[in-house]
């Protein structure tokens, strides 16, 4: 007997397109945006599934993936800035103003990326009560990273480093705010997540979305496959849950990554066949839709890359500067252009790779 | 069930066809019964086994049929009288057996019951297994009432001794699941003890000869059986139509004649001893008639072989017109009913016929097509079956890998189904899902890149999954096997199996527990409560990703209607109507669309779940696949 | 040993698994045995215990023996435990004549339950039902065996009311004695108590 099977609810729209346009052509960054919303959508071990129809035409998934751009990416990304008051300047997106800076709390010290500051203005955040909790990321079950809540500077310190794989810790969030509470929250947020976050603030449907206080977004390259980089890291015979991960800037050409048991450099050229094919769509090189975004700061070791592009990004960075809990100082030209010249080439990879996949 | 030793001779009882069957061979004295469950042979050794004290005998539920025959086999060598019960696909599990005792002959009365299951009400197959007496050349009986099947297992053993043979009994569904008034006969006063000379010899060789003997002693029964009564002829004459029936078609057949008033028109040759066939009662019968029609479920078999002999007897017969499933009269599917029987007779006889005026049935069709959803099978509520379904359909789904479910026989089975989210891609017969697995942990080397899960139910762990099983493990097979451990054969009705410890007539025996098996072949087996979804969702997840060779995870929770009978599960679930989603964005009926447990319902006035509280069970998992945390458990005596 | 109102009687027994169905028509079966009728009780299981439809069929003859199926259209009466599943076995079984005896309390297929299929409303298949039935016996059994303990005694209910019906060639005594042969003498009390509320639900 051969029956194929035959789906028990007519396909819905919303979770059909998701996989139509992400899910199926491997375009899914584990973001989490559409995760923790409904029972329909799973991580687990950094991937995505929709095992079952959900039969609604219009739910929210589709509008919140950061993967589905719509007729046109660029516009879109503009609604979202428009709808809160800025711009999509070219090629960086919206700036305020601009740092280098690092943390100058010792208790920031090794753990944290680069210069610390991710982790001093969460930490100001939560104690100003900006916001009332934050979602960070942390490395979960079997490695792979997973959203994490806190509510003080010492949860924060916790999650201090990053790690460069795939991790829906936007799953959190939505989970944050599917509760039934009234607080400010803040995230940190890579740029397909910030750009997930602005969504959330302005769907229609989604009132919560509006406590959504602060994002604090991260520039990032590429993200790496969960499973794809805990094989790689078993054959270069690294074990041990990873605290930190880390591309030092070029020509370094390596992925640096601490365990327990010490630090290992991975070439390369085994990470590239693990990092996410849809992370070669995305034009956002430094979380354009962030409040305040976060980055290397090239040829600076232990300094932090800035830039402020919302008025509360602005006043959070101002004010952690006054507190002297991050030190400052300005942008070199030169570094400044190689980030400008750096996020033009992202944008103009996407669009090509946009172009291939619509027209190839 | 009953004991049936104690019913009175003499005396119209209400019996299931089954129930005659077995008081049938409790007065023919049987000393040992065996069998494997099965539907619907089931209950002829549940009441063999009710009855064993009172009668002094054997009674056992063997690992599977073929064991059931060869112990029923050696009981017949030390000229006891024995029998074995099973389905039809359980006639295929034995064949091997039969194909070389029927060479080797028998002692003491042996008797093969055969329950077919036209339609495949409860089946996974229509297979006719009449066959094996063709194909075995053993003398083949087909009882139409409960009545006719107590005296024809009396006479069964009868003639398994006169000719030295194995006799085949073959009941379908209908009957061995119909009551009718049976008037029992006496029971043995005792019975001589079991002897095996050790200068006597069981076996088949040389073959030519022993062939021989063998079809000596099929035409012994062929004269005996002529003489047993068993073959009637009821009807004129000279018909216009002769019917040659078996069994409950016989019936049907006289029903169908008197529904078109054709009593004096057609006669009706029924058919009890159907193998070999009364061919000088068969010829005579045809040399006055010119028409002729099959009655018979399921193949035509009574149709090929009497067509054969007619042909052999052509020149003396003349022309004759035969009608049936072959002439396309009557349809090669499905169980007989009056109405097709009708059908054919009214078509053959040039006589219109409508069982009822067309406009009625017309309009209750339309009416009952409008209304009537249909009512598809489901696992219980509480069923352990559907929360391993559920792991396993999430669990291949974020691993990513369009991971393939190679199923088995049991409630199981039903994993086909939207009640198991179809998350089952094969199944064929018992154990054969270790078998295609086996095959499938193979093809990695040859390309093919989908995991594989392979369940199998307890109690068919035991019947036919260990060579399978020990195939994989020596040829390095590479996939998870899940052990769905319920505890019980529950498909057919919670009957022991090797698993349990217990015999079928409720002593102690000894349990053979799947894991120390599992360990003695060298893979260690994981057990896991289906109830704990993450835990199980875990495991399955864990094993899947472990890189070579064969994995074994037993799914262990005792099946919820067991369950029930031993006290019930522990929650009483209630919805929180504040926290339940309902139809939005974030759930849209995720327990009642998705999960599907009948004792969760959908409140459409309210857009709120809801529990069926004379439904539910209170096993809890509902609990765990709620997105709100509207579903809550709470403990019973708290709650009562 | 009365005449029959047809001879055969067909009676169809339907409902749901679990609802005791083959147990009424044992009760029936052998309280006609013991009044001299030649009884054939057919039963359809197997999958019963997994929400499917369930049947007997509970024929009756002073002097033949009958096969166990009821020949297509020539149910005498239908005793439905469930009222859909009344109208489910009309096309095949109804005839203009036949008496149609239901329990009102749905039990909603699972595939209602899922959101795939409707039930239909009460009101418009109780309609149906007596467009189809040539009369129709309305019966809140469930509700009546609620009452009493337990809705496993709708079935007795049911069997009360088609005693009431006047289709049966026996009595609520007759049906008692077979009652008291399937259950223990402490058990017979609720049993009596709703046999005789089935029957008068249709005789009040």
């Amino acid at each position: 007997m051969t029956q194929a099977s035959a789906a028990s609810t007519p396909p819905a729209a919303c979770l059909d397109r998701l996989r139509q346009e992400v899910l199926d052509p491997g375009l899914c960054v584990a973001c989490g945006a559409c995760l923790g919303l409904c029972p329909h959508l799973l991580l687990y071990d950094g991937q995505v599934a929709a095992p079952d129809p959900c039969g609604l035409a219009d739910g929210r998934c589709i509008d919140l993936c950061p993967q589905n751009p719509g007729p046109d990416p660029r516009q879109r990304r503009a609604g979202l800035q428009a709808a809160r008051g800025l711009g999509d300047e070219a090629p960086l997106g919206p700036v305020r103003r601009a740092w280098w800076g690092r943390a100058q709390a010792a208790d920031l010290g090794g753990r944290a990326q680069y210069g610390g500051v991710v982790s001093a203005l969460t930490a100001l955040a939560l104690e100003q009560g900006l916001i009332e909790e934050a979602v960070l990321t942390q490395a979960g079950q079997r490695g792979t990273p997973e959203g994490v809540r806190v509510r003080d500077r010492e949860g924060v310190l916790a999650c201090a480093g990053s790690i460069y794989a795939a991790g829906g810790s936007l799953q959190a969030l939505n989970q944050a705010l599917a509760e039934p509470a009234e607080h400010p929250l803040g995230v940190v947020a890579l740029p397909c997540q910030s750009l997930a976050a602005a969504a959330m603030g302005a769907h229609p449907r989604y009132p919560a979305g509006r406590r959504l206080k602060l994002v604090i977004g991260l520039f990032c390259t590429m993200n790496l496959s969960a499973r794809g980089l805990r094989q790689v890291l078993g054959q270069a015979g690294v074990e041990g849950a990873v605290t930190r991960s880390d591309f030092p800037p070029p020509p370094a050409g390596v992925l640096v990554v601490t365990t327990r048991r010490g630090v290992s450099e991975i070439p390369l050229e085994k990470v590239r066949p693990i990092t996410l094919k849809g992370c070669a769509f995305c034009p956002d090189l430094t979380a354009e839709l962030a409040d305040i975004s976060v980055g290397a700061a090239e040829g600076s070791p232990g300094w932090n890359t800035i830039i402020a592009r919302s008025r509360t990004g602005q006043d959070l960075m101002e004010l952690a500067l006054a507190k002297g809990l991050v030190e400052a100082k300005a942008v070199p030209e030169e570094s400044w252009a190689h980030l400008t010249a750096a996020a033009a080439g992202k944008r103009a990879r996407a669009g090509s790779a946009r172009e291939e996949i619509n027209h190839g | 069930m009953a004991d049936l030793t104690k019913l009175a001779p003499g005396a119209a009882v209400l019996l299931q066809g089954n129930e005659a069957i077995a008081r049938g061979a409790l007065e023919a004295g049987i000393s040992l019964a065996a069998a494997y469950p099965g539907n619907p042979s089931s209950e002829i050794l549940e009441s063999l086994a009710d009855s064993a004290d009172s009668a002094g005998i054997h009674v056992e539920w063997s690992a599977n049929e073929k064991v059931a025959l060869e112990s029923a086999a050696a009981a017949s060598f030390t000229g006891l009288r024995a029998m074995a019960s099973m389905k039809q696909n359980g006639v295929n599990v034995a064949q091997d057996f039969i194909c070389n005792l029927n060479i080797s002959g028998v002692r003491g009365g042996l008797v093969l019951v055969t329950c077919d299951d036209p339609s495949g009400i409860s089946s996974t197959n229509e297979q006719d297994a009449r066959f094996i007496s063709r194909l075995a050349s053993l003398p083949l009986l087909e009882p139409a009432t409960p009545e006719e099947c107590l005296a024809m297992m009396r006479f069964a053993f009868e003639l398994s001794e006169a000719i030295g043979n194995l006799v085949v009994l073959r009941s379908v569904s209908r009957l061995s699941h119909t009551r009718a008034g049976v008037v029992p006969g006496e029971l043995p006063a005792g019975r001589a003890l079991p002897y095996w000379d050790p200068k006597t010899r069981w076996f088949t060789v040389p073959v030519v000869p022993r062939h021989q003997v063998m079809l000596d002693k099929l035409a012994r029964a062929r004269s005996i059986m002529a003489a047993s009564g068993f073959n009637r002829y009821q009807g004129p004459d000279r018909p216009d139509l002769l019917v040659i029936a078996s069994a409950s078609s016989a019936l049907y057949a006289a029903e169908a004649r008197r529904m078109l008033d054709v009593e004096g028109r057609v006669g009706i040759l029924k058919l009890g001893c159907t193998w070999p066939l009364d061919e000088d009662m068969i010829l005579s019968r045809l040399e006055k008639a010119s028409h002729v029609l099959f009655a018979e479920e399921i193949d035509p078999f009574l149709e090929t072989e009497i067509k054969a002999l007619y042909a052999q007897n052509a020149p003396r017969l003349g022309v004759m017109n035969f009608f049936g499933k072959g002439s396309g009269h009557l349809p090669l599917i499905g169980e007989m009913t009056p109405g097709k029987l009708a059908g054919a007779m009214a078509g053959i006889l040039g006589l219109s016929w409508l069982p009822v005026a067309k406009d009625y049935r017309l309009q209750a069709t339309q009416l009952a097509q409008g209304m009537a959803a249909p009512r598809d099978l489901a696992f219980c509520p509480g069923c352990p079956h559907r929360a391993s379904y559920w792991t396993i359909k999430q669990t291949l789904a974020v691993d990513g890998r369009q991971g393939i479910v190679s199923g088995d026989i049991g409630c199981y089975t039903l994993g086909l189904h939207p009640t198991g989210f179809e998350r089952v891609n094969s199944v064929h017969c018992m154990g054969s899902g270790l078998g295609v697995a086996s095959g499938l942990g193979q093809l990695k080397k040859l390309g093919f890149k989908q995991p594989v899960v392979c369940v199998v139910g307890d109690s068919t762990f035991f019947h036919a999954a260990l060579p399978g099983l020990i195939n994989a493990r020596w040829n390095r097979s590479d996939y998870v096997l899940v052990v769905l451990d319920n505890s019980a054969t529950a498909m057919t009705g919670f009957q022991p199996h090797p698993g349990t410890g217990v015999t079928a007539t409720g002593q102690p025996g000894v349990a053979v527990d799947v894991e120390s098996f599992c360990r003695a072949i060298g893979l260690p087996a994981q057990v896991v409560d289906p109830y704990d979804l993450g835990a199980a969702q875990e495991a399955l997840y864990d094993a899947l990703q472990q890189p070579d060779g064969l994995r074994v995870l037993i799914f262990r929770r005792v099946c919820a209607l067991v369950q029930g009978r031993r006290g019930g599960h522990p929650w009483r679930m209630s919805v929180d109507e504040k926290l339940c989603r309902g139809e939005d964005c974030g759930c849209h009926r995720y327990c009642t669309r998705v999960f599907r447990c009948p004792g969760l319902v959908f409140d459409e006035a309210r857009g709120r779940a809801a529990i069926d509280e004379v439904v539910c069970v209170g096993c809890g998992v509902c609990a765990q696949i709620c997105p709100a945390g509207a579903i809550k458990a709470q403990a019973k005596e708290d709650a009562a | 040993m009365s005449d029959l109102v047809h001879d055969p009687l067909n009676i169809l027994i339907t409902g749901v698994g679990g609802q005791g169905n083959v147990l009424a028509s044992q009760v029936l079966g052998r309280a006609l045995l013991a009044a001299g009728y030649v009884v054939t009780v057919g039963e359809t299981y197997g999958l019963s215990q997994r929400g499917g439809a369930v049947m007997s069929m509970v024929r009756v003859s002073r002097d033949r023996t009958m096969g166990p199926l009821i020949p297509e259209n020539q149910a005498t009466a239908i005793v439905s435990l469930e009222p859909l599943e009344a109208l489910r076995v009309l096309p095949q079984y109804g005839q203009p004549e036949v008496v149609v005896i239901t329990n009102d309390r749905p039990l909603l297929p699972i595939n209602v339950i899922s959101g795939q299929s409707s039930y239909p409303d009460l009101a418009d298949l109780k309609a149906a039902l007596g467009q189809v039935a040539g009369r129709l016996l309305w019966v809140p059994a469930t509700q009546a065996a609620l009452a009493l303990g337990s809705p496993i005694l709708a079935n007795v209910v049911m069997l009360g009311a088609l005693a009431a019906s006047g289709i049966l060639p026996i009595g609520l005594k007759e049906i008692e004695a077979g009652l008291a042969q399937m259950f223990p003498p402490a058990k017979m009390a609720p049993n009596r108590e709703a046999l005789s509320r089935g029957w008068k639900m249709v005789r009040s």
